[in-house]
């Protein structure tokens, strides 16, 4: 069988390379690579679907598995070790779709372009790797590599205060990552395990003490928090969300909270389910916080970009409230919710990068009634915005109702707080909605033209991919239930 | 031992550099003064040194171990019975590493132009300097130890300010000798206090006989002073402060084999000298030869290293961080690094001293590499300071390549040699606990921070403009492009060198097992055998 993960990972290697130095011609490149990239993962699926086969392969409990010695010390095994699951190949799709979306969006891209695209390429090469490597120091090492790019694509293409923003966002993260680090080899060293395998650090970490389970657990979902993220740890989005280039914004919505949710899953939940069950009260507590206040600040947002980074924290809560639900439900609709909200924040952050190339200002009180003038952009802006706040038939909806089906499972009346939140979150878009794209016509120059074609190619291939799975949502959830349950259900 | 054969073969990378010495000291007499031919005889002879070492290491990795005693070479000197040179499968991979880093300053050199008239002093006493450091990978004899350390640093002193050109080098040839004196005199003064406590200065007779005779007083005395003296040789705090001004003074090319080689000198002879003492430190009770008496010279030891392992690459990481210029900046960032060095010998685990031999040979690539790169920058025109390489990304784009790669390396940059042995090493901290894991912490830190001063090096090299040229008669020179950087290349040696060197950082960085196997499985040979 052809080593597909490894193929795909030395296809975006080498073209995140060729990018940087194609100089004018690297969107040619980079059009080339992500094409390149989606194919390999439809491959990918058609694999795994046609034969899925978790009995017999190189790495237990994962598909398309391969495992090479890269450090191997008397009393340390370091491999390079890939596998997919179906929770993760969900999110590689995710991120081929973003990747190809994005680099179609940004087509004209006009300062240093190689460049641009290069860091485009290699954070979705990083996010990739994460979402593959069953090894710590390999999965560190591109969830790292994630960070570097990211940081250069605020810190370079940004607004007014990129610099700022990038090194919070830069602090930020690379703390929480360092914490993680440390989590995971504690784990390693407590547990006994001689292999830095997801696999052996898995079976070593069932003989850890209860306690000890609790306080790594914690350690591990600080590093993931930060990443998610939730309410006391997020200050840091809406200051990178609105400082960032739109494609900067679209990856680190679509792609850079996702890594810490399936962190939170594959390295934290999996490996100390214990730990896990413990803490849970405290996720719980986390996630109510951050449904709630994500919603409210939303409410109050002028700037459009910001409005959707709050309302992205907002459904990061509910993905955190369906992790820590402990039900294979709970984490199907988790997974479902990562994907939705990949597409959707995607879509959003790029309707809101088109209307401040077309009218300027992102300001929701400068700006109004724009559906005469830019009915592209309009349709855009609304298939977005009623994805997020749940409308059925799109993508939205099943993820969010199977979440609350979750909630309703585990903790019953409770559930009613996430669903008067969804009200105030459908509130909000809706009111929005009805400033920018009907009331009276505002701040719209003479000059002003609907969306250039490429952005419309971006965020068409968004808005095609959201109806298609609203209305097909088995095309994920037989992907994502496929999954062997570690750690869901605990205890 | 008995036939001259045997002993020839034995002997065999020690001998071959020595003719090769003779044979360019023979050509200056002979006025064939040539760079060329006299740089191809040390090319030549420490690549077949090279090869017969590692051809030694490769036929017989774990049977190479042999000791060899003066009488067993003359049988007129029976007195000399205990041996004095003890080959072990580490020495050996030492030994490698020095040839290695001659190997790269010879073919660097090369390409050094044919105005040089100093070819023959350089390449002569280039190989006499690594014949020095070879018998200190191979001895087991304090007094032979330090002879040969004493070969090795008299031929470097002379290296350091051969070229006799304006003060800097002189000035730094001067201090380097009068430090060096000293460092030995503290050295062999030590050694005789050891003489003095156990009535024998070889290693393995010392460790036969600590826990019975000897006062320890006396002994850890000795060991202070050979610590304080081999701890200059080392470059380790707060015996450091010559080597910055002689790395900074010296020809770039003698600071590529100072920082990459001789130094290296230092850590093997503190492994030597201290592993005995370090390996008794965990076992109590009786039988314990350095534990009798009230004095617990082990744990004391250990102790007194960790503290100036932690030291020295702090020290080294802060001082480096306030740098102006390139080389100080990397003479800083080499101490450091032997900061990281010690550590692993502290430590004194099989897994550490694995970790810290593959420091040892990281270093050699990158610091080594590192610094024949500041020598080629200086032959296009490029000033001392870090600014002066501005912009240098784009006007010299392999250069910078390779030279970023040799930093990230040093920054230990996953990929690169030198993140593997960063790891190597802590891990190996860390698994033998206790006092150790905080050591690995305070390495850790040490890393995050040397971070710092190499990305500010990348920033200068790749995203600041070239320097403007310096306006001429009061009116800026129309276009104000970038001051032109003389003409001609680097020569192909230094190129060849350079190349070598980087590909090696990244090569053993995406795989090191091919290397890291057969130092591992030397390093529990040698603690195996020091046990």
């Amino acid at each position: 069988m052809l080593p597909l993960l490894s193929l795909v990972l030395a296809t975006l290697f080498v073209g995140t390379l060729a990018t940087f130095l194609a100089g004018s011609r690297a969107r040619w490149v980079a059009l080339v690579v992500s094409s390149a990239f989606l194919a390999e993962v439809a491959l990918l699926f058609a694999d795994f679907t046609g034969w899925p086969g978790y009995s017999a392969q190189l790495v237990p409990g994962f598909s398309e598995g391969e495992s090479y010695a890269w450090l191997h010390l008397s009393w340390l095994q370091i491999n390079y070790t890939v596998g997919v699951d179906g929770i993760s190949l969900v999110l590689i799709l995710l991120t081929a779709i973003l990747q190809i979306a994005t680099v179609l969006y940004s087509w004209k891209e006009a300062k240093k372009p190689n460049a641009y695209f290069g860091l485009l390429l290699l954070t979705c090469l990083g996010s990739f790797g994460v979402f593959v490597a069953l090894d710590i120091l390999l999965f560190f090492l591109f969830w790292e590599a994630v960070l570097v790019p990211m940081f250069f694509l605020i810190g370079f293409w940004g607004g007014p205060r990129r610099r700022y923003a990038a090194l919070k966002f830069f602090i930020y993260t690379h703390v929480a990552s360092i914490v993680m680090l440390f989590g995971l080899l504690a784990v390693v060293f407590y547990s006994g395990s001689t292999s830095l395998d997801f696999s052996a650090v898995y079976l070593a970490a069932r003989g850890l003490a209860p306690v000890v389970q609790t306080l790594l657990f914690l350690a591990l979902f600080f590093g993931f928090a930060v990443k998610f993220p939730v309410v006391p740890f997020h200050t840091w989005l809406p200051d990178a969300h609105v400082e960032a280039p739109t494609g900067g914004s679209v990856l680190l919505a679509g792609l850079l909270l996702k890594l810490g949710g399936y962190g939170l899953i594959r390295w934290g939940v999996e490996l100390l389910p214990i730990g896990f069950a413990h803490d849970r009260s405290i996720l719980f507590a986390i996630a109510f916080l951050t449904i709630v206040w994500g919603s409210v600040v939303s409410l109050s947002q002028r700037d459009l970009k910001r409005l959707v980074a709050y309302s992205s924290i907002n459904h990061m809560g509910i993905v955190l409230l369906a992790i820590a639900l402990n039900s294979s439900l709970g984490l199907l609709a988790a997974v479902l919710l990562m994907f939705a909200h990949g597409i959707v924040s995607g879509l959003l952050f790029m309707t809101a990068g088109s209307v401040h190339h077309t009218f300027g200002t992102r300001d929701l009180p400068a700006v109004g009634g724009i559906t005469p003038r830019t009915p592209a952009l309009s349709t855009m802006v609304m298939v977005g915005s009623l994805a997020s706040l749940g409308l059925p038939a799109l993508i939205g909806f099943p993820a969010e109702f199977t979440a609350l089906l979750a909630t309703w499972d585990g903790l019953r009346y409770l559930v009613f707080i996430p669903l008067v939140i969804l009200v105030v979150t459908a509130a909000f878009y809706l009111w929005m909605m009805q400033r920018l794209l009907f009331g009276p016509v505002r701040g719209v120059p003479d000059g002003a033209h609907d969306i250039p074609w490429y952005e419309g190619a971006g965020m068409g291939i968004l808005v095609i991919l959201t109806v298609l799975f609203g209305i097909l949502p088995s095309l994920l959830t037989n992907v994502i239930v496929s999954s062997p349950i570690r750690g869901f259900p605990g205890p | 031992m008995s036939s001259l054969f045997d002993l020839a073969g034995t002997f065999a990378p020690e001998l071959v550099l020595l003719a090769g010495a003779l044979l360019v000291f023979l050509l200056d007499v002979l006025k064939l003064r040539r760079l060329e031919l006299v740089g191809s005889v040390s090319v030549g002879a420490s690549l077949l040194a090279l090869a017969l070492v590692v051809a030694d290491l490769g036929f017989a990795p774990f049977a190479s171990l042999r000791t060899l005693s003066a009488a067993q070479v003359n049988p007129s000197l029976s007195a000399l019975a205990t041996p004095l040179w003890t080959f072990t499968s580490l020495g050996l991979v030492f030994q490698g590493m020095f040839l290695l880093a001659t190997l790269l300053v010879s073919v660097a050199s090369l390409s050094r132009g044919s105005k040089e008239t100093g070819g023959p002093i350089f390449f002569g006493l280039l190989l006499l300097a690594t014949l020095g450091m070879l018998l200190v990978a191979i001895s087991s004899d304090l007094i032979f130890l330090l002879l040969a350390i004493e070969l090795s640093s008299i031929a470097t002193y002379v290296l350091v300010g051969y070229t006799r050109r304006g003060l800097r080098p002189l000035e730094a040839a001067m201090k380097f000798y009068i430090i060096g004196a000293v460092s030995s005199a503290l050295s062999f003064f030590g050694a005789s206090l050891l003489f003095g406590a156990y009535g024998t200065t070889n290693l393995l007779a010392i460790r036969e006989v600590a826990g019975t005779v000897g006062t320890p007083i006396l002994a850890l005395l000795g060991y202070a002073f050979l610590l304080s003296g081999l701890a200059f040789k080392a470059t380790l705090v707060p015996f450091h402060a010559w080597a910055v001004d002689v790395y900074d003074g010296a020809p770039s090319d003698v600071s590529a084999f100072l920082a990459g080689g001789t130094k290296k000198v230092g850590i093997f002879a503190v492994l030597l000298v201290f592993l005995g003492p370090i390996l008794f430190a965990g076992a109590g009770g009786s039988s314990n030869p350095f534990q009798g008496g009230p004095f617990t010279l082990g744990p004391i030891l250990q102790v007194t290293l960790g503290t100036l392992a932690v030291v020295t690459m702090t020290v080294g990481n802060v001082l480096a961080l306030l740098q102006k210029e390139m080389k100080r900046l990397l003479a800083y960032s080499s101490i450091s690094q032997a900061g990281y060095m010690l550590l692993g010998v502290t430590i004194g685990t099989a897994p550490a001293i694995a970790g810290a031999t593959f420091q040892v040979l990281a270093h050699v690539l990158m610091k080594g590499g590192a610094f024949l790169v500041v020598a080629g920058v200086a032959g296009l025109g490029i000033g001392p300071l870090v600014d002066d390489w501005r912009g240098l990304g784009s006007r010299r784009p392999l250069l910078s390549v390779a030279f970023a790669l040799l930093l990230l390396s040093l920054a230990g940059v996953p990929l690169t040699i030198g993140f593997v042995s960063k790891f190597v090493l802590f891990s190996a901290a860390v698994q033998a606990q206790g006092f150790f894991v905080w050591l690995a912490v305070a390495g850790l830190l040490n890393s995050a921070l040397s971070v710092f001063y190499y990305a500010r090096v990348l920033k200068v090299i790749y995203f600041e403009a070239p320097p403007a040229p310096l306006p001429t008669g009061g009116a800026v020179v129309g276009g104000a492009g970038p001051e032109p950087l003389r003409a001609g290349g680097l020569g192909i040696g230094r190129a060849v060198a350079i190349g070598v060197a980087t590909a090696l950082v990244v090569a053993l960085g995406v795989d090191p097992q091919p290397l890291l196997g057969p130092i591992q499985a030397a390093a529990s040979h040698f603690v195996f055998f020091w046990r």
